[in-house]
C-alpha cells in the first residue's frame, strides 16, 4: 500500500517504504552516502578507486539532470550535451581569461544555459516526438562547429585546458581526487532532493501529465508548453552545474567531449539503465555504468581488445530495454514492492 | 424570474481543411443548466466542432462565446480553467498516475489551496463512487470505470460546461444507463451545463431535452428529440429508416 492512503492528498510517487518505514527509507539513503564518504578512510581504497567513484558521481549528476526532462517530462532531448558544454566552457573561459573562480563560473554557466534553454525550448518544444529530438541534435552539432570556429575563445578543435594552480579551494582544484569525491557527492544529494521534490510537487505532476498525454493534460487545465519549457530549463541548469564540476575534475574540454553526440548519449545512460522518471534510477544506473566501464576496461587491456567497454554499454542497454524497460530500479521495485523509488 | 444565461454560443463557425469544408456557418446556443445532444452521421463535423469548442483547433471563421466572453482565441488549458471541460471519444487518462492523482492534476489547476484540492478530489471520488478505485492505475480499470474517471477529471476544480464525446460507446446497456444517471446527477447537483455527442440515439433521446443535428458540415435541425425525429430533413438526411431509433 502506498502513502496515497489519504487519496485526496496523495503524492504521485509515495511508496510503502516512505510512509510505513521511515527508518528503512533513511537507511536506504544514508548507507550509500556513508559508504562513499568513508571511501578515503578505508585502507584498501586507493586513488584509482576514488577517481572511478568521482567519475561515477559526475555521470550520476548528468544522468539526474537529464532524467528531469526525459524521465519525468518525457522529452527526448538528444542534445543535452549542449548544456554540459556551456557549463564546461563558461567555467573554463571565465577562469583562464578573467581569473574568475569556478564558484562564480558555474553560476554564470547555469545562467547562460538558462537563457540558451529558453531560446532553444521556445523554438523546439512545440515539436512532437522525433522532431523535437532531431532539433536538439541539430543544436548540439551547431555548437560543435561554433566551438571549433572561435579558436581564441574556446581553443578550437584542440579544446580548452584549465590553468592548474595546484591545491586551491579558491580555484576548485586539487592534486588528488578526494575533494572532488565530496563535492560530487554533495551535488548528487542536492540533485536527488530536487528530483524528489519535483516528483512530489504540483509541477512534477503536471510534467508527468504532459508526458502521458499532452492533449489530455491541456484538457485538464495544464499549460503544456510552459510546463515543458520550465522542465527543460531546470534540467539544462542542472546539466550545466554538473558540467562545471566535470570541467574542474577533468581540467580540460574539447568540442566533441562537450557538445558531441557520444557525450550526449553517455549522459543519458545512467537514467536509461537505472530507471527513467525515478529519483534513484540515475544513481543506480550511473554506479553500474562506471563499474562496468572499469571492469571491461581492465578486461579489454588484459585480452588486448580496445573499446570493449562501449560494447558492454550497448549490450547492457539492450538487456535493460528488453528485460527491464523501467530500468533496474523498476525491476527492483517490482521485486521488493516499491522500496527504492 | 430572470432569463436563463447563455452558457455557450457557437456563432457562424466554419472550418476548412484545404478544399474540404468540415463545418459551414454552424450556429447554436446552449443555455446554462441545459443538457443538449449533438448528433450526426460519420463525417458530419461533430468531432471538428468539439475540437474547436474545446480550443484544440482554431476555426477558419466564426466566434465562440462562453458565458458572454469571446473565447475563440483562448488556448485549451485556459478554457478548462474557466470551467469549459471535456472528455474524449477514446478515453485519455494519465496512465502513470493513480485515479486520485488523475483527478488531482485537474483540481489543482483551478484551486490554489492544497486543502481545497484535497477536499475536491475526495468529493468527486465520492460523488462518482470511485473511492474503491482511487489508488488504482487506469490500466487496472474496466472501460466503464475509465470513462467515469475521465468525467471525474473533467469536472474537478471548476466546471460550468461539460462536453462528453461519445461517453456511452463501448458500454453495455446497464453501464450506459448508470453513466447517464450520474451525468444527470452532476447536472442537477453542480448545475453543470452538458453537451453530449452520441451515436446511440435512443440513449441520447432519453437523456436530453434538446438535440442539434449536424449533417454535411451544417446544422439541419435543432429542437426536442421528438421534433428532430419528425423533421423531414433529418429523416431524409440522417435517420432514414432508423427513425424508430429515436422513439
Amino acid at each position: 500500500m502506498s502513502t496515497n492512503a489519504n487519496v485526496a492528498g496523495a503524492t504521485v510517487t509515495g511508496t510503502a517504504s516512505d510512509a510505513g518505514s521511515p527508518m528503512r527509507s533513511f537507511l536506504i539513503i544514508a548507507i550509500p552516502i556513508a559508504i562513499v564518504a568513508a571511501l578515503p578512510l578505508l585502507p584498501f581504497v586507493n586513488n584509482y578507486i576514488i577517481a572511478a567513484t568521482v567519475r561515477a558521481l559526475i555521470f550520476i549528476t548528468l544522468g539526474q539532470a537529464w532524467n528531469v526532462v526525459a524521465g519525468i517530462g518525457g522529452l527526448l532531448s538528444l542534445g543535452h550535451g549542449v548544456f554540459l558544454g556551456l557549463g564546461c566552457y563558461t567555467t573554463g573561459i571565465l577562469f583562464n581569461k578573467y581569473g574568475i573562480p569556478p564558484w562564480i563560473g558555474v553560476w554564470a554557466g547555469a545562467l547562460l544555459s538558462l537563457v540558451f534553454a529558453l531560446v532553444m525550448g521556445s523554438m523546439t518544444l512545440r515539436m512532437r516526438g522525433i522532431f523535437f529530438a532531431l532539433a536538439t541534435v541539430a543544436m548540439s552539432l551547431a555548437l560543435v562547429q561554433l566551438s571549433r570556429h572561435f579558436v581564441d575563445l574556446t581553443g578550437g578543435a584542440d579544446g580548452l585546458a584549465l590553468k592548474f594552480l595546484g591545491d586551491s579551494l579558491w580555484a576548485m582544484q586539487a592534486r588528488t581526487p578526494q575533494p572532488f569525491l565530496y563535492g560530487a557527492l554533495v551535488i548528487v544529494i542536492i540533485f536527488y532532493v530536487i528530483t524528489r521534490w519535483i516528483l512530489g510537487s504540483k509541477f512534477g505532476m503536471e510534467m508527468m501529465a504532459v508526458r502521458d498525454d499532452e492533449v489530455a493534460a491541456a484538457a485538464a487545465g495544464v499549460a503544456v508548453f510552459r510546463t515543458k519549457l520550465l522542465g527543460f530549463v531546470v534540467s539544462a541548469m542542472m546539466t550545466s552545474f554538473a558540467g562545471g564540476l566535470y570541467m574542474q575534475y577533468y581540467m580540460a574540454i574539447d568540442p566533441e567531449a562537450a557538445f558531441g553526440l557520444s557525450q550526449a548519449i553517455q549522459l543519458q545512460l545512467p537514467a536509461l539503465l537505472g530507471g527513467l522518471g525515478t529519483a534513484w534510477g540515475p544513481i543506480v544506473g550511473g554506479a553500474i555504468m562506471i563499474f562496468l566501464s572499469e571492469v571491461t576496461n581492465w578486461g579489454s587491456t588484459k585480452i588486448g581488445v580496445e573499446g570493449a567497454d562501449i560494447l558492454v554499454y550497448g549490450l547492457a542497454l539492450l538487456v535493460v530495454v528488453l528485460r527491464a524497460p523501467k530500468g533496474i530500479v523498476g525491476l527492483l521495485t517490482r521485486q521488493f514492492s516499491g522500496s527504492t523509488r | 424570474m430572470s432569463a436563463p444565461v447563455c452558457a455557450l454560443e457557437v456563432k457562424d463557425i466554419s472550418r476548412n481543411f484545404g478544399g474540404l469544408v468540415a463545418l459551414r456557418d454552424v450556429s447554436f446556443k446552449v443555455l446554462e443548466g441545459e443538457v443538449m445532444g449533438l448528433i450526426g452521421p460519420n463525417g458530419a463535423g461533430k468531432s471538428t466542432l468539439f475540437e474547436i469548442i474545446s480550443g484544440n483547433m482554431q476555426p477558419s471563421a466564426g466566434q465562440i462565446t462562453y458565458f458572454g466572453d469571446d473565447c475563440t482565441e483562448l488556448p485549451a488549458h485556459r478554457r478548462r480553467r474557466a470551467g469549459m471541460c471535456r472528455t474524449f471519444q477514446k478515453v485519455r487518462l494519465f496512465e502513470s498516475m493513480t485515479v486520485a492523482n488523475n483527478i488531482r492534476v485537474a483540481a489543482s489547476q483551478c484551486m490554489a489551496d492544497a486543502g481545497d484540492v484535497r477536499r475536491e478530489v475526495a468529493a468527486i471520488l465520492s460523488q462518482l463512487r470511485l473511492e474503491a478505485q482511487a489508488e488504482r492505475h487506469p490500466a487496472e480499470l474496466t472501460l466503464a470505470d475509465r470513462k467515469r474517471v475521465e468525467i471525474a477529471r473533467a469536472i474537478a476544480g471548476h466546471c460550468r460546461l461539460l462536453m462528453l464525446d461519445e461517453s456511452m460507446s463501448g458500454l453495455t446497456h446497464d453501464e450506459a444507463q448508470y453513466l447517464i444517471t450520474e451525468i444527470l446527477a452532476l447536472n442537477r447537483s453542480r448545475g453543470i451545463t452538458v453537451i453530449v455527442v452520441e451515436h446511440v440515439l435512443s440513449v441520447l433521446a432519453a437523456m436530453v431535452k434538446r438535440l442539434v443535428v449536424l449533417h454535411n458540415a451544417s446544422v439541419i435541425a435543432d429542437g426536442t428529440p421528438s421534433q428532430v425525429a419528425n423533421d423531414p430533413l433529418v429523416i431524409e438526411a440522417y435517420l432514414g429508416t432508423k427513425q424508430k431509433a429515436l422513439r
